[in-house]
């Protein structure tokens, strides 16, 4: 057994040191590195468009048609899981989750909930500042909804409000790109003033859009668990 | 006073690692689910919050930030590794140990109300 073990190891750091000789040698792609986009991109978004997270400015202003196809195919799959699982107006309020959680659950939740729905809110808002952005922050906001459905039994999300927000977003991000157009340039045009480097309000368009990303995912992504818990089979 | 915030910084990291350490040692060791959970969630309790009070004291930008962050965690890690305890005990996978049954005082009790209420 100790044999064993040891032998285990020795090949192991075998491996290991022919794996690290061979990620030496290699020079990643460097020769990439040395040309233009991403130059572009590292000078363009600090400088001319005052948004210090250049991965948000890349999705949502350089490249923010792209990203209202992302929210369309997220919209069109969280519609038809729902169609998979929906199984009628009736039969909606039997759960796979029977109980409630203890005591200990159900006031923990309750303290965490405005806690995580905080955190979801601040990493979209600084969607512009800092990591993390629209998508990333609705899901944050769906896994608070996530807990209160566990550890409630009797938790109900009214499906209509969630539309009503999803397609209120949809509906703001849409009439951005359209608002550019009127502004006299193409659809998603960044047409509000940039401000300076580091500020809330600043970046143009961005938090506006990724406010409404924000809306748009975290009310999919409820709705869908919501629904996927309702399902008794 | 830098250096004194610096100095009780680095030793707060420093525990904060052994215990992580002996957390992940305990979760690797222990017998059963419940020794494990301990391991697990104690030791990764005290560990991650002086940790991230470490670095709250080594940058005091994010001082506050980071005192958010361990309430967040004084709050969160105690009451998953509750849930997850009692769904193992509800599962009737009894602790393991060494004295039988009558060191588990739980079980008496749970067994009665199980019979009350079905």
């Amino acid at each position: 057994m100790k044999m064993k073990k040891i032998l285990v190891i020795s090949l192991l750091a075998v491996f290991g040191v022919y794996l690290a000789e061979v990620l030496f040698k290699l020079d990643f792609g460097r020769q990439f590195f040395q040309q233009g986009v991403k130059d572009f991109y590292l000078i363009t978004s600090p400088i001319k468009l005052q948004v210090a997270n250049t991965v948000t400015a890349i999705v949502v202003n350089f490249r923010g048609f792209d990203t209202l196809g992302e929210v369309t195919v997220l919209f069109l799959a969280t519609t038809a899981m729902g169609s998979i699982l929906y199984k009628g107006r009736h039969q909606l309020g039997e759960r796979t989750v029977l109980f409630s959680g203890s005591r200990i659950v159900t006031t923990g939740s309750r303290l965490l909930f405005p806690a995580i729905i905080l955190l979801g809110a601040y990493v979209f808002i600084h969607g512009h500042l800092t990591p993390g952005g629209g998508f990333q922050g609705g899901v944050i906001i769906a896994t608070g909804f996530l807990l209160m459905l566990m550890a409630y039994a009797d938790y109900t999300v009214s499906h209509v409000v969630l539309s009503v927000v999803e397609s209120l977003a949809g509906i703001t991000f849409a009439t951005i790109g359209l608002l550019g157009m009127l502004h006299g340039g193409s659809f998603l045009q960044d047409f509000l003033p940039n401000g300076s480097l580091n500020d809330l309000l600043s970046g143009g368009i961005i938090p506006i859009i990724y406010i409404a990303v924000g809306f748009k995912v975290g009310a999919e992504l409820t709705g869908l668990i919501y629904t996927a818990l309702n399902e008794k089979d | 006073m830098n250096q004194i915030l610096e100095i009780i910084g680095m030793g707060l990291l420093l525990i904060g690692s052994i215990f992580l350490f002996l957390g992940g040692l305990g979760i690797f060791r222990m017998p059963d689910t419940y020794n494990r959970l301990q391991a697990g969630t104690k030791a990764t309790t005290l560990g991650g919050m002086s940790v991230i009070l470490s670095v709250g004291l080594l940058e005091p930008d994010w001082f506050i930030k980071t005192l958010v962050l361990v309430i967040f965690i004084a709050l969160s890690n105690p009451i998953s590794s509750h849930a997850l305890a009692r769904a193992n005990y509800k599962r009737k996978n009894y602790p393991y140990l060494k004295g039988g049954k009558e060191y588990d005082k739980y079980r008496e009790v749970y067994q009665k109300e199980e019979e009350e209420t079905a």
